[in-house]
């Protein structure tokens, strides 16, 4: 029953680890996943909006400093709106990324 | 006019704002810097909170934990997983910061939702505090660690001359974005939870719908539950993510 050398022993004892680790990890993974998707998304809105939000305070900023009224206002509410996708686009990534990462199983995952 | 009438009809009245009001404990005057609010009490008994499940709820030590130590050793081991997880090898000098604010954030979100208290969290003034001290911290590091070479961030090395001026602005403001969504989402969040429990229990007080809005009510109450924690959750990785911005190599 304990058959095998002390290296076979070892090895065996490595497969149960690694299984035993193995039936861990995911789980926590999927309890990520779970809640991720519909935080990620809510997480996309307000930064698209807090952009805008963003450029047009820093353009009324610098309107009420240089008494050009509608000028700065315009053109920082588009440099914010860009900003704004910009940091979207940057958690999209992240997020195709951890999902490329931990996706073993691609096709029922993709729901 | 429209609201006397119905204080004269004895109608609905519902307040769901009126819980996020900050008065002071004691006597009512202007709410100074110093007054000791509602905002005070609920903050210390937050840090009380936490103390009490850390300090003296490991305090024996025991190899076999009870109750209160393994709920401490279980966050404890959580959150230094995801740190390892999310800000790399290097991040883990910065755990005890990470922790310190899950479990800040996690008691003054769950402490909100006893009845008849405050919930500091959901004022703009406390998450904006906690979100900035968190970007001030991450760009303090990336400017220590990389030196002027932090800025080199903002520059798109790969965009044409002309338009480097333009993008460096766009991720300028960019850069700003997300301490102050960071901070929107927190409040925001638990403002909107709290405000409609309350809406729901001012509807309790009209017998024909009382059992259809407590109903609703103690759905809420688990919803907000769950938002109370999975918002410290999400505030803490996030907060992981920008760590690694800072202690990683700077990758656009």
């Amino acid at each position: 029953m304990e058959g095998g050398s002390d290296d076979e022993r070892l090895r065996r004892l490595e497969a149960k680890i690694a299984e035993a680790k193995a039936s861990h990890t995911p789980k926590a993974r999927e309890l990520q996943r779970g809640f991720g998707q519909g935080e990620a998304a809510w997480r996309m809105v307000i930064e698209l909006v807090t952009g805008m939000g963003l450029g047009l305070a820093i353009g009324y900023g610098l309107d009420a400093l240089f008494g050009t009224r509608p000028l700065m206002m315009m053109i920082f509410a588009l440099l914010g709106f860009a900003a704004g996708v910009r940091t979207m686009m940057k958690t999209a990534r992240e997020l195709t990324r951890s999902t490329d990462d931990t996706g073993d199983r691609p096709e029922d995952k993709r729901d | 006019m429209a609201t006397e009438h119905d204080a004269a009809q004895g109608g609905l009245q519902i307040h769901p704002m009126d819980q996020f009001i900050v008065k002071p404990l004691f006597g009512d005057g202007p709410v100074e810097w110093y007054t000791i609010t509602n905002v005070t009490l609920w903050l210390a008994i937050a840090v009380l909170a936490v103390a009490l499940l850390m300090v003296v709820g490991t305090r024996r030590r025991a190899i076999v934990p009870a109750r209160s130590q393994s709920v401490a050793e279980m966050i404890y081991g959580f959150i230094h997983g995801m740190v390892e997880d999310v800000a790399g090898h290097e991040g883990v000098r910065y755990f005890p910061y990470i922790l310190t604010l899950f479990l800040f954030i996690l008691f003054a979100n769950v402490l909100g939702l006893i009845p008849m208290s405050f919930t500091t969290t959901s004022h703009v003034a406390v998450t904006a505090t906690l979100a900035l001290s968190v970007f001030l911290g991450v760009t303090i590091l990336g400017f220590v660690r990389k030196g002027p070479g932090f800025l080199a961030m903002f520059w798109v090395g790969s965009a044409p001359l002309a338009l480097r001026p333009v993008l460096a602005l766009i991720e300028l403001i960019s850069y700003f974005v997300r301490p102050v969504s960071h901070s929107i989402r927190l409040a925001g969040n638990l403002m909107a939870g709290h405000a409609v429990l309350k809406v729901f229990a001012g509807f309790a007080s009209v017998a024909v719908v009382s059992p259809v809005a407590i109903g609703a009510m103690s759905a809420i109450y688990a919803l907000e539950l769950m938002v109370a924690v999975v918002q410290a959750y999400v505030f803490t990785i996030l907060t992981c993510v920008y760590l690694k911005d800072a202690v990683g190599d700077a990758h656009h």
